[in-house]
């Protein structure tokens, strides 16, 4: 009774054949009535479902509920891992060390720099949250999906010109997502991105020929934390608090610092 | 993950039985899935948090029955009401409500195994491969249930149509 292609025709009709197989179908269309009336009711389903049922957002009581529920989960992930044996934990970013003995030669340079640098800041600050929310936004958050630090670092190769610290700290509460590839200060910046809780941190760097990175900043209530490895700046952005972000700088450095030659 | 909360929200929906349950389900499904986040390994998430979704509504629906607290069938008429409340359409809005809320009973009477495929086809926009993987089913299964599905409520659909002068066509 029912033609024998009506299963293709639905695949069809789903987008779900090759160019090859679709050329197929609509020749068969063309000599079977039965599957043309059947094409038309597929799409009469279709616009009825697609007009006729709202496409419903989570209400906002039931997300803060599992909003709240994931912090409780990955504060408790961190604690957890606290009462592990701690890595040697630097108290301060090491470079700061490096900058303690500038000669006094340096200072006409920097006072160059603490003329220049604010103006440079402000829009790099200004474009890095831009990235930051608009990556939040759209669909682009991540484009290699990966909890694999050997998949997202060799992912970068070729796209940037870079290779940042890329580690997973899933035990101390911070997740790998993954990454992408975005413009700060003319330059393809390396993106990880992280959850932490609700919150997502993006990681961003990019290599830098000057020597200072910005200070620590807050911007439209985003944070931002800088700091430099080599000629590599970074700058983790996010809205979760200070010690939130900074925990994950400090994690990353520490990653960092036992990279370093000996 | 999160970019998925509200797909994973309408799925439970479509799933449970009543909208306290399709809070509870999700939430579970997002902790769940939160905490179980090293298995995603590069897979689909959207694919990944809606199977998480789907195995919930199972083992919640099983404690329930096992409990023998099977909600009355009248809930999905609640939630259906809620649902299109939440959409404000400025134009002919009860006659929209109205069509709504048939749609949205027809599809409630689908049985569980239509609907599931039906949803995530059309509402959620998955592909065949997507919905084998939520769904656990060989990818044949998923075309026929859809067939069936999409039958079955353009038949109800039609015979409502006729029932009712106002109905639209």
């Amino acid at each position: 009774m029912a033609c024998a292609e009506n299963l293709r025709v639905q695949e069809y009709f789903d987008g779900e054949v090759d160019a090859v197989a679709a050329a197929d179908i609509e020749r068969h269309l063309s000599s079977c009535e039965e599957c043309r009336v059947l094409l038309q009711d597929l799409q009469q389903v279709r616009t009825l479902i697609r007009e006729g049922v709202p496409r419903t957002g989570m209400p906002a009581p039931l997300r803060e509920r599992i909003m709240e529920a994931l912090d409780q989960e990955s504060r408790t992930v961190v604690r957890l891992s606290d009462r592990q044996p701690a890595a040697p934990r630097r108290s301060r970013p090491f470079w700061i060390g490096v900058f303690s003995g500038v000669g006094g030669s340096a200072v006409a340079a920097a006072v160059t720099l603490l003329v220049l640098v604010p103006v440079l800041n402000r829009s790099l600050t200004t474009e890095i949250v831009a990235d930051h929310t608009r990556s939040l936004m759209s669909s682009h958050l991540i484009d290699v999906v990966s909890t694999d630090q050997h998949t997202v670092k060799p992912w970068f190769a070729g796209r940037t010109d870079v290779s940042p610290e890329v580690a997973d700290f899933a035990s101390q509460g911070y997740r790998l997502l993954g990454g992408r590839v975005d413009d700060v200060a003319h330059h393809k910046a390396a993106v990880t991105v992280y959850q932490h809780g609700r919150h997502f941190i993006n990681v961003f760097s990019w290599a830098i020929d000057s020597a200072a990175v910005p200070q620590d900043t807050t911007r439209n209530g985003y944070h931002l934390a800088f700091w430099k490895v080599g000629n590599l700046a970074y700058c983790a952005v996010s809205d979760t608090g200070w010690p939130e972000l900074q925990g994950l700088v400090r994690l990353l450095q520490e990653q960092s610092a036992r990279d370093l030659p000996q | 993950m999160l970019p998925y909360l509200d797909a994973a929200y309408r799925y439970a929906r479509w799933l449970a039985r009543s909208a306290n349950d399709a809070d509870d389900v999700v939430q579970e499904a997002t902790l769940r899935a939160y905490r179980s986040f090293d298995d995603l390994r590069g897979a689909d998430g959207k694919a990944w948090l809606l199977t998480i979704v789907r195995n919930c509504h199972l083992t919640a629906r099983k404690q329930q029955q096992r409990r023998n607290q099977v909600p009355l069938p009248q809930d999905d008429e609640d939630q259906g009401g809620e649902m299109v409340a939440e959409m404000p359409d400025p134009e002919s809005i009860a006659i929209r409500q109205d069509q709504q809320r048939m749609l949205r009973r027809l599809m409630s009477a689908l049985p569980d195994e239509q609907r599931e495929v039906l949803v995530l086809r059309e509402i959620e926009d998955m592909d065949y491969r997507e919905i084998a993987a939520v769904t656990s089913l060989p990818i044949g299964t998923v075309m026929s249930r859809l067939a069936r599905a999409r039958a079955a409520l353009r038949m109800r659909w039609l015979q409502e149509a006729q029932g009712e002068p106002h109905g639209v066509r």
